[in-house]
């Protein structure tokens, strides 16, 4: 008689587990030391980094740049967010002192937006190169999807900021971005009312998706990010023709280590 | 951390054997990483000195440099506030900060100064600290540049309301007219009088619709009253029939004239009851060829209508439609009904039932038939009309909505004919679709569409007006006040017009005043036009004796203006019906007309009063006592005033007129009780006998 503890222990036995979670099971202490230290917290960064693997020619450093424009929009976004009521009065009076009254407050309101613009931009090229580099194949398949996901959070940032300065462009792009999630076979209404916390663009909706845009989101994509950086650690480091780690190379011919 | 590995790594010599893709394209990459730098840091200081020499901080250094050598620098400094300053009122929803740059709007001493944005502010009604400056200007009061602000952009679209326009502003709080307002006084009563509201809806902020005031005739008997050829002339060209028609021109084709003549005249049926009791008067030619003309003058017929003189002027009222080619539009069999009584025709009609003579009614119209074009109607031949024809009128006058103004059998008014107009003062300019060549502005847009509304696509319906540039201007104002803002006002702001009055005296008086049109020219209790005086005090203000003589043979009051009041040949007992009614119902209620004797006063006392009338108040430069001495011209002739007025009326009256007759120009002079006593008693004595005692 198979128990769910079988079925269990099976699933984590499975290929689509060991992506995940490398170090499987063990019982010993060794193991569980392993666990610990195979941690993503401890392991954000590279022990090592080869220089040749630094040359711009083998990433075009678009994960760092990506990266970059996050963090660009987490800080102009913490200081946006010191003049912005997300309430349907004071949403759009907002914007306007923004650009008129606060002291570099168009500038903020610039970066923000063109960085953002930036990131789906670098996101996108970072996807296209690891496809056509091939960088995506084991023992890489999981970063890829964490890739994706992060992908996915990018145009969700996107889409929920757009709603936030209140204007006749946001309400209407959402409200057809809103109804084009009401398509959905079956429970696409339900989505619809979910997403907007009522069934117009209004008050609710606006609530929403300043907490999704400030909160929600941005905390998904760190989470996301972590996990991003240490399995490229785990993978065996920045990927290029020339990196492939000997145990999955077919040339397995030692390189020069630099 | 990465990007300072990423450092480490281009700052260590290469030791490749060919440059890296870093070195290939930026050269030195200390050199290159520097300058890189260099430009990060002063695209960066972009946003900062955008920010100090932002446009506001210009004109405020320019306004301190100006007001430096002025003798009033240290009071103006003293007012000076440095930074961006805002009247917030929250009610309204206005962030104003024009006053950051327009810095001397407030400034009282800044009388020479022209150059903007420094000029002080026009003297005006109300504080702007109260009401901003949008409010009446628009343009977008949160912005802080001048374009932002003026015009219209991306982001707003309400840019700055021409001066031309501004009236308009006024009108979104007051609806009843003011004073300072003319222009859009005049476009609100342009907007009455030809009737916008027969097509487009206006909804009023404190409920219920603009209405109309011009009285489309019905056109349910039009066979009775006129000929298929004038209908067919009249739609083709209203305004070639009469300069001063009200009706538009909807640009008919030729079959299109024919057909909707053919199914008005179809349509029509003859009117119950017997209107044509003269059908031969008219016949009669009068013995005095100057008879018709000299009754039409007697009986004020250019109160209200006009007619087109040799000279091409259009002399007399606007009230009643012109009759300069009368004679070639109406039957004169119908001619002689209506003039005998319009009521019959018309039970509505603002034209008074003359009690004419059938003699005058024939002498007046064979007048009016010669008051015509013999070339008029020359050139019009319509063959017999078809039913093809006639249903195709019947479409046409539901298609050009002829029944929204005039009463047509067999056809409803059309609900929501046009598009309502109740915001039209603020729609959207993304939502206006604008004829080519023309400034993409609403107010552009309106007076575009009152110029030539069939200009802005094929197949419109709206018709052409022949309105003047200042008339297009008015309306215009008008239209613009019909906005968001009108529709939203906090209820404390909103001035409503008074309701229209549908006041209606009771009885037999009730209906003789109807049938007599008193209220064409007076108004009582709120109802009625103001062409003549108010008769809602009348009974406490005249003597019942003089009230029978004067509807007996009507005289003007006033030597300065033209007598008006038409001698309508009523009998004895309408007389004392009328007189009786207005003796004993209008009165007010604040003295009691019975409290000071109409004469009797003490001859002390008169002379007194007539020392205190020329010396003291020197009343004789408005009114005249002495027909001999006195020159008087402003005020009504007060010869006869002790038989005219009531002695308590006068007695309050020089107390204080305003609150007898709010807005008449007759000054409070403060008077003492002893000498308002004293004039009165002065001018009660000044009666019609006693004049004719002393001319014996």
């Amino acid at each position: 008689m198979v128990t769910s503890a079988n079925y269990f222990d099976q699933l984590r036995k499975s290929r689509v587990w060991r992506s995940i979670f490398r170090s499987g099971t063990g019982a010993s202490t060794l193991h569980r030391s392993l666990v610990i230290q195979q941690d993503v917290f401890l392991h954000l960064f590279p022990t090592k980094v080869r220089r040749r693997m630094l040359n711009i020619g083998v990433t075009w450093y678009l994960g760092t740049l990506t990266f970059g424009t996050f963090m660009i929009l987490v800080s102009t976004g913490i200081l946006l967010m010191l003049y912005y009521h997300p309430s349907v009065p004071q949403a759009y009076s907002d914007t306007k002192d923004l650009q008129f009254v606060v002291t570099s407050g168009l500038f903020l309101r610039n970066l923000h937006r063109w960085s953002a613009h930036a990131m789906v931009f670098l996101v996108f090229a970072h996807m296209f190169r690891v496809f056509y580099r091939g960088a995506y194949r084991p023992p890489r398949e999981f970063n890829w999807i964490i890739g994706v996901i992060l992908l996915l959070i990018t145009l969700l940032l996107s889409y929920t900021g757009y709603l936030l300065p209140w204007d006749q462009l946001a309400f209407w792009a959402i409200t057809v971005g809103s109804n084009i999630a009401s398509a959905v076979p079956l429970i696409g209404n339900k989505i619809h009312f979910l997403l907007l916390g009522g069934n117009f663009v209004n008050a609710n909706a606006l609530l929403r998706f300043y907490v999704l845009h400030c909160m929600i989101l941005p905390l998904a994509a760190m989470v996301f990010i972590a996990i991003h950086f240490w399995r490229i650690r785990k993978d065996g480091g920045l990927y290029s023709h020339s990196s492939q780690p000997p145990a999955i190379s077919d040339r397995s011919a030692p390189k020069e280590d630099r | 951390m990465v990007l300072g590995l990423a450092l480490e790594s281009v700052v260590e010599p290469s030791k490749h054997r060919r440059p890296s893709l870093w070195s290939q394209l930026f050269g030195d990459p200390i050199r290159a990483f520097g300058s890189l730098s260099l430009l990060l840091l002063l695209s960066l200081a972009i946003a900062p000195s955008k920010d100090h020499f932002s446009q506001w901080r210009h004109y405020q250094n320019s306004y301190l440099k100006m007001i430096r050598g002025r003798g009033d620098a240290v009071t103006l400094r003293r007012h000076f506030q440095a930074g961006i300053q805002q009247i917030w009122i929250p009610e309204l929803g206005v962030v104003d900060r024009c006053t950051t740059c327009h810095v001397g709007v407030k400034e009282a001493g800044l009388t020479d100064v022209s150059l903007q944005p420094f000029r002080r502010h026009p003297v005006m009604p109300h504080d702007i600290e109260q009401f901003g400056c949008v409010i009446c200007h628009r343009g977008q009061g949160a912005a802080t540049t001048v374009e932002e602000a003026h015009m219209s952009t991306l982001a707003w679209e309400e840019p700055m309301l021409p001066a031309r326009y501004l009236e308009s502003s006024c009108g979104q709080c007051h609806r009843a007219p003011l004073t300072g307002t003319p222009q859009l006084n005049e476009g609100r009563r342009l907007m009455a009088r030809y009737g916008c509201a027969h097509c487009h809806t206006v909804k009023l902020p404190e409920g219920g619709s603009l209405e109309a005031e011009d009285d489309a005739p019905s056109l349910s008997h039009i066979a009775e009253k006129t000929t298929r050829e004038w209908i067919y002339a009249w739609v083709k060209d209203p305004q070639a029939y009469a300069a001063t028609a009200r009706m538009p021109n909807f640009k008919l084709s030729d079959e299109e004239a024919r057909d909707i003549s053919a199914f008005l005249i179809a349509n029509s049926t003859p009117i119950s009851g017997d209107t044509f009791s003269l059908p031969t008067a008219a016949q009669n030619t009068p013995s005095d060829p100057t008879a018709g003309a000299s009754l039409y003058g007697e009986s004020f017929c250019a109160t209200c209508h006009a007619v087109q003189n040799a000279a091409g002027n259009v002399v007399g009222g606007d009230i009643g439609p012109e009759l300069t080619r009368i004679g070639n539009k109406v039957r004169p069999e119908w001619l002689a009904a209506w003039i005998k009584n319009p009521r019959v025709y018309d039970p509505l009609t603002a034209m008074p039932h003359y009690r004419f003579s059938d003699a005058q009614v024939a002498v007046l119209t064979g007048y009016l038939q010669t008051k015509s074009d013999s070339e008029f109607l020359a050139n019009v031949h319509l063959d017999p009309r078809t039913p093809e024809q006639v249903a195709h009128g019947k479409l046409l006058c539901t298609e050009y909505g002829c029944a929204s103004c005039h009463e047509i059998s067999g056809i409803k008014k059309a609900e929501n004919f046009a598009p309502e107009l109740t915001r039209i003062g603020s729609k959207p300019i993304s939502q206006l679709i604008f004829a080519a060549g023309m400034p993409h502005t609403l107010p552009a847009y309106i007076s575009g569409k009152l110029r030539q509304p069939r200009a802005f696509a094929a197949g419109l319906k709206m018709p052409q007006y022949n309105f003047t540039a200042a008339q297009i201007d008015a309306i215009t104002t008008a239209l613009l006040s019909l906005n968001e803002r009108a529709q939203t006002l906090p209820a404390r702001l909103s001035e409503p017009l008074s309701p229209a009055s549908n006041y209606q005296p009771a009885g037999r008086a009730g209906q003789l005043m109807n049938d007599l049109a008193c209220f064409s020219c007076h108004r009582i209790n709120g109802r009625g036009s103001d062409l003549a005086p108010d008769l809602t005090w009348e009974g406490s203000v005249v003597q019942g004796k003089w009230l029978e003589e004067f509807l007996r043979n009507p005289n003007t009051l006033r030597p300065a203006l033209i007598r008006r009041m038409p001698k309508f040949n009523l009998t004895a007992d309408e007389i004392a019906t009328l007189s009786d009614y207005i003796m004993t119902v209008y009165q007010t209620p604040s003295f009691d007309r019975e409290s000071m004797p109409n004469s009797g006063y003490p001859a002390v006392l008169v002379e007194e009063g007539r020392q205190l009338f020329y010396s003291k108040y020197a009343c004789q430069s408005c009114h005249i006592v002495d027909p001999k001495a006195d020159k008087g011209y402003i005020g009504p002739t007060l010869t006869e005033v002790g038989s005219r007025l009531n002695a308590t009326w006068v007695y309050h009256w020089l107390k204080d007129p305003q609150a007898l007759r709010p807005g008449t120009i007759e000054p409070n002079r403060n008077l003492t009780e002893e000498d308002a006593r004293a004039l009165t008693a002065f001018l009660m004595s000044q009666k019609e006998s006693a004049r004719q005692e002393t001319r014996k």
